[in-house]
């Protein structure tokens, strides 16, 4: 609800910034209004990051003019833009993990007493602080490794407020967060937008979008777009606009066509985690899995790929049992993970395209023990062409490649491998949606050339709109099988959260 | 189109299950874990006072604390540049060229005296040395962006050339009235070398753990993205350490040549000790960061150890090797606290 | 995320070029001017004795840091092996045992600290720097207590001594035995870490430790091999530094460490992603053995010679480092 007298907190007009030959924002624009939550979609590459940096005086735009509070700012810097109000809660949180909470929340700006801080003070204010907004009692000297994201998060947004923060930048601030946090969270938010600050929220979840936003400014190809209310324009219409595709088309049709089982698991338990695990993958299917924070689908995932140990229960690859002791033992089982953090675990980036697609089958281009260029280097020219990997090349190095592709050199590895199971942990999550209608395709490809794959997700869109069944965990137990008609977003969240029970198979 | 609900799904239960066991199992551990380490360091300290004759006796104790002042000095050094570049020592901050800056420091100094330059000059200019190759290690680590680890390494060398230059690898007997005072005057019956540790302890505390640039050194060690995002200017504080080191590196030769009343070679051996300070004083930290406590207290046990051995006819060869098992078990220990209960 | 960089192409190419060969063009430098300083600098008779008493035994340990490094860890120990298998060594010769054994022995010493190191940093979870800080302390001390302070061991005559020269004095075709032991050690440590794929897993843990495991590396039982390696290529130097000088002096492995970490380094800046690799670390042993040598020649005091070549190693660590920053 916007009012004719509402004062711009910050304007930013005609920004253009090019980076070597990439023109990553062209004549943007962007109008935040006091009292009001905008958001602020795009793909990765759209340049709602850039504009986000360049309001934190990260980046130096090239031309255009930026005013804060109706004063034109030049110059800026990080400590420029925070005198004038605006602070940015940064998706790393950016926290000292040594620090306790009240350092955190005060750090360059402590209450002191001469050169001396006064640790008591700054101590006493933090906690008030947290418990007026958040209305939660948070020990101030509690170190801030040892708190949950969302507390991270909450002291991130306290360090903001108790510098009297007029203008609140939140960059995917729900990530690794529960619906309780993050239903808390926006409470927060509603309430210092009534207080008359701006609050910026990018995001790529559009149900949050949806849910909070009043304003969203949709960002693509460096420029802005449309400034749209959500309470007016449909999320599809949103997408649209951000990938100027209709949406439609972003889960490819699958092919159903399944054969013998490949991943056989019975009574797969783990004290404390999960049990009585019954779980079956046949070739060519694609059988999603999915549970809350705790339910014990990431620890069932886990388990086959060896990094834990089930207490009992059996799994079969093929019909032959086999004993996953470590990630070694699966990978020369056949099982491929490609686990969450994909920079981390996935790829890495220091390393070659060459490199990376032949680690985790290097026996098959050496001899003796010795490793045959030739044959590595052909065999890595077929999977950059197969899964169409946009590189200069196999000797190009992993970190030079876009998120979607490095996805593709991790899949490509395993491929190498000829794996016969796939199991993906969160494959789509912090991938823009061109690369996911990537990802899908190629996982498409792979069930159709018969690999058997199992999907851990949390997105429940994508595991009702792309999976050929979805199994549901909850409190360690299987508490359902979705497939069919009766695969649909709404089951899967009720029988997640224990509200229902459905071991049917709808046709 | 369906109307798409949040993708999350909440269970109290289910999350309450999870974090709070976790950080309370990992908190007990490594409370326990600080707890077996000061425990085993008291059990050490304890059967010294009981087995080694004299060892309680004020005046030995006071001269644990003389010897090990020199050590003190540096190993605060030391702990500055741990702190502010990071605990991780292979990538973070460390100075390997602190005791080869103090030899340099020492025979300078030294050679001044010799010379007849009087005090204050020589004093001068050797605060002017150390500080001087503090600095070239900022502007190596900083300015170059050398690791470290390399960098500092590659200092150490040429201090360690141009000590051996100025001494000609001689012992350089010297005298003076400010040596004399150091090393003779006493007030309250502690000598000026020990009341020397005590006063820097004093001001290293007051600096490191009550002063917000202290507060602001550990968050650029701790996750220097996150100071600047908070508009702390890291490279200026690493610089600072680095400069500060070679400045302890200097008050320390002092210390060093009133006591021995020459500048020797061969300081370059106590780089190990003053590394073993300061990493054993990580134990003594709820958060597993150096602190100045720590460090004091890691200087005075390896003092008490040298001291002790010594008083128990025990050759003083073994207090390499007993540094050395005691680095690895603290280490051991707390890296197994640190860990995150998930198993990697 | 990098922002790209303000410099015209040009200058950027010629930034990385500089980067890249650094190593090479100091080194060519360096030579040119001590071979306009001294006649002798060049000569064949020099260049010999340098590689000869210089180059070898650096080189050997700085063979082993190579692959220690490459697995991203670093051994602060090598000295302790070096000397431990020299003391076994001549121990053993001393109290009459063949020269087999002797040399057997030795080099079991060196591996038994290896596998500490390895048992330290693979079970216990010990970070390598530390790691092997401790086992230096505890080496430290071993040797001075069993040779009661520092005590060298001389056997300058009698069958000892027919071994020493054996292995370090005999030649072949006029070569030095124990260039061939270096020729032998750089071949196999290059199979082993560019061709092999022990290799590859050992530069992926060093480059990602947690992508190697994720993708069926077994991380513990490589970077165990990885430090037994390097000890045992310390040991192999501990035997011919015994046998050049028929002696076993106490705690002189140390002087190799910070040479060896030096000249690995040093080599690192011939690859552009600051990978060790054997020809790198061989240029840096060769570049500080030259420097050593043409100072020397050149009439420089000794003392000054440390000086000098601690200047230069930090400027070629400073041409790699600031101007790949530079480049990018």
């Amino acid at each position: 609800m916007r009012t004719s007298e509402q004062r711009i907190a910050v304007s930013m007009k005609g920004i253009n910034k090019r980076f070597g030959s990439v023109q990553a924002l062209d004549d943007a624009n962007l109008d935040i209004a006091c009292g009001t939550i905008h958001g602020l979609v795009g793909q990765n590459g759209a340049g709602k990051s850039t504009i986000i940096k360049v309001l934190a005086g990260i980046n130096i735009p090239d031309s255009g003019t930026v005013e804060i509070m109706g004063k034109r700012v030049e110059r800026l810097s990080p400590s420029v833009v925070e005198r004038h109000g605006v602070h940015f809660i940064h998706q790393d949180r950016l926290l000292v993990p040594t620090a306790t909470v009240g350092e955190a929340v005060f750090l360059r700006h402590e209450p002191k007493f001469g050169p001396f801080i006064r640790r008591r003070l700054m101590d006493r204010q933090a906690a008030a602080l947290i418990k007026t907004y958040f209305d939660i009692e948070l020990d101030p000297g509690v170190l801030v490794q040892d708190l949950t994201t969302a507390q991270q998060k909450i002291v991130q947004i306290t360090r903001a407020l108790a510098q009297k923060a007029r203008v609140l930048v939140l960059d995917e601030p729900t990530a690794a967060l529960v619906k309780r946090e993050v239903d808390s969270l926006f409470s927060v938010l509603r309430r210092l937008r009534d207080e008359g600050i701006a609050v910026i929220f990018i995001s790529h979840y559009m149900q949050e979008i949806e849910a909070l936003c009043d304003t969203v400014t949709v960002m693509r190809n460096g420029t802005d777009v449309g400034v749209v209310s959500p309470g007016e324009t449909p999320v599809d219409k949103i997408i649209a606009m951000m990938i100027n595709r209709d949406v439609g088309e972003m889960f490819p049709a699958r092919q159903t066509k399944v054969g013998a089982p490949v991943l056989q698991i019975t009574g797969y338990g783990r004290a404390g985690s999960f049990n009585n695990i019954d779980l079956e993958v046949r070739r060519g299917e694609i059988v999603g899995l999915t549970g809350l924070l705790g339910s014990g689908a990431k620890e069932i995932v886990r388990c086959l790929f060896g990094l834990q140990q089930p207490d009992r229960g059996t799994v079969k690859l093929e019909n032959k049992l086999i004993n996953i002791g470590s990630p070694m033992q699966a990978v020369q089982h056949g099982i491929a993970m490609l686990p969450e953090d994909r920079r981390a675990h996935g790829v890495a980036l220091g390393l070659s395209v060459r490199e990376n697609v032949s680690l985790a089958s290097l026996g098959r281009y050496s001899q003796l023990g010795f490793m045959r260029r030739g044959s590595e280097r052909s065999a890595v020219t077929d999977f950059i062409r197969e899964l169409s990997i946009k590189t200069p090349g196999g000797e190009t190095l992993v970190r030079n490649l876009s998120g979607g592709n490095q996805q593709k050199v991790a899949i490509a590895k395993w491929l190498s491998c000829h794996s016969k199971v796939y199991v993906l942990d969160e494959p789509t999550v912090a991938v823009d949606v061109a690369a996911k209608v990537e990802i899908y395709t190629l996982l498409n490809r792979l069930a159709s050339e018969g690999a058997a794959i199992l999907m851990l997700s949390s997105d429940l869109l994508e595991l009702s709109d792309f999976c050929d069944r979805v199994l549901v965990v909850y409190r360690g137990e299987l508490v359902g099988e979705f497939s069919g008609d009766a695969l649909d977003s709404d089951h899967l969240l009720a029988a997640s959260s224990g509200a229902q029970r459905n071991e049917g198979v709808a046709a | 189109m369906t109307t798409v609900h949040s993708t999350y799904s909440q269970d109290e239960a289910a999350l309450e299950a999870a974090p709070p066991r976790v950080t309370r199992r990992k908190a007990i551990g490594a409370l326990a874990i600080r707890l077996g380490a000061v425990a085993a360091f008291a059990a050490i300290l304890i059967y010294l006072a009981i087995a080694a004759p004299g060892f309680t006796l004020p005046g030995n104790l006071i001269n644990i604390v003389e010897q090990s002042a020199i050590l003190g000095v540096m190993a605060f050094g030391m702990s500055m540049v741990i702190i502010g570049g990071g605990s991780n020592v292979t990538e973070g901050g460390i100075d390997l060229s602190i005791a080869a800056n103090m030899g340099v420091c020492a025979a300078v100094y030294a050679k001044l005296l010799m010379l007849g330059y009087s005090d204050a000059p020589a004093l001068g200019a050797t605060l002017m040395v150390g500080i001087a190759i503090g600095a070239l290690n900022a502007y190596a680590v900083v300015g170059l962006g050398i690791l470290p680890l390399l960098a500092t390494l590659a200092v150490m060398n040429i201090a360690a050339g141009i000590e051996l230059t100025v001494t000609q690898n001689t012992v350089l007997s010297v005298s003076s009235r400010f040596l004399d005072f150091l090393s003779t005057s006493s007030a309250f019956g502690i000598s000026a070398l020990a009341g020397s540790l005590i006063l820097a302890s004093i001001i290293m505390i007051a600096l490191v753990h009550f002063t917000s640039f202290g507060l602001r050194l550990y968050a650029v060690g701790g996750h220097p993205e996150a100071a600047r995002a908070a508009g702390i200017s890291a490279s200026r504080y690493v610089m600072f350490t680095y400069m500060f080191s070679g400045l302890c590196a200097a008050i320390s030769s002092v210390l060093m040549v009133s006591r021995l009343s020459s500048s020797t070679p061969g300081s370059g051996e106590m780089l190990l000790s003053v590394l073993a300070a300061a990493l054993l004083g990580t134990v003594f930290s709820r958060r597993f960061v150096p602190t100045i406590g720590g460090t004091l207290l890691s200087v005075l046990f390896i003092g008490c150890l040298a001291n002790g051995f010594q008083l128990l006819n025990v050759s003083s060869y073994w207090v390499n090797g007993v540094q050395g098992a005691l680095i690895l078990l603290v280490v051991a220990t707390t890296s197994f606290a640190r860990k995150p209960e998930s198993g990697q | 995320m990098s922002t790209l960089s303000q410099n015209p192409r040009g200058i950027r190419q010629i930034s990385t070029f500089f980067a890249n060969y650094s190593l090479l063009i100091v080194f060519a430098l360096m030579c040119a001017t001590f071979a306009i300083a001294t006649p002798t600098f060049l000569s064949p008779s020099n260049l010999f004795n340098v590689l000869v008493n210089n180059v070898v035994l650096l080189a050997i340990v700085a063979l082993g840091l190579t692959i220690v490094i490459s697995s991203g860890g670093i051994d602060l120990s090598v000295g302790v092996s070096v000397d431990l298998a020299s003391m076994v060594f001549v121990m053993l010769l001393a109290a009459g045992h063949s020269g087999l054994v002797a040399v057997g022995a030795g080099l079991g010493a060196a591996i038994l600290v290896g596998l500490l190191n390895a048992v330290l940093i693979t079970r216990l979870k010990i970070s390598p720097f530390l790691a092997t800080l401790g086992v230096l302390f505890i080496g430290q001390s071993t040797q001075q207590l069993a040779t009661n302070g520092g005590q060298p061991i001389y056997l300058i005559t009698g069958t000892p001594a027919h071994q020493f020269d054996l292995i370090a004095r005999s030649s072949f075709l006029s070569v030095p035995t124990p260039v061939y032991v270096l020729a032998a050690c750089a071949v196999v440590v290059y199979l082993l870490l560019h061709r092999s794929v022990f290799g590859r897993q050992v530069v992926a843990l060093g480059v990602q430790p947690g992508v190697a495991r994720y993708s069926g590396i077994r991380v513990g039982r490589q970077l165990s091999w990885v430090y037994v390696a390097g000890a045992l290529l310390a040991g192999v130097t501990g035997i011919l530094l015994s046998s050049t000088v028929k002696s076993y002096v106490p705690l002189s492995g140390n002087a190799f460490l910070l040479d060896a970490i030096g000249a690995t380094f040093i080599g690192t800046t011939l690859s552009s992603e600051r990978r060790p690799t054997v020809l790198g670390t061989l240029l840096g042993v060769l570049m500080l053995a030259a420097m050593k040598n043409g100072l020397l020649l050149v009439g420089w005091n000794f003392y000054w010679q440390q000086v000098g070549i601690g200047v230069l190693v930090f400027v070629v660590l400073a041409a790699s480092f600031a101007l790949r920053r530079g480049a990018h």
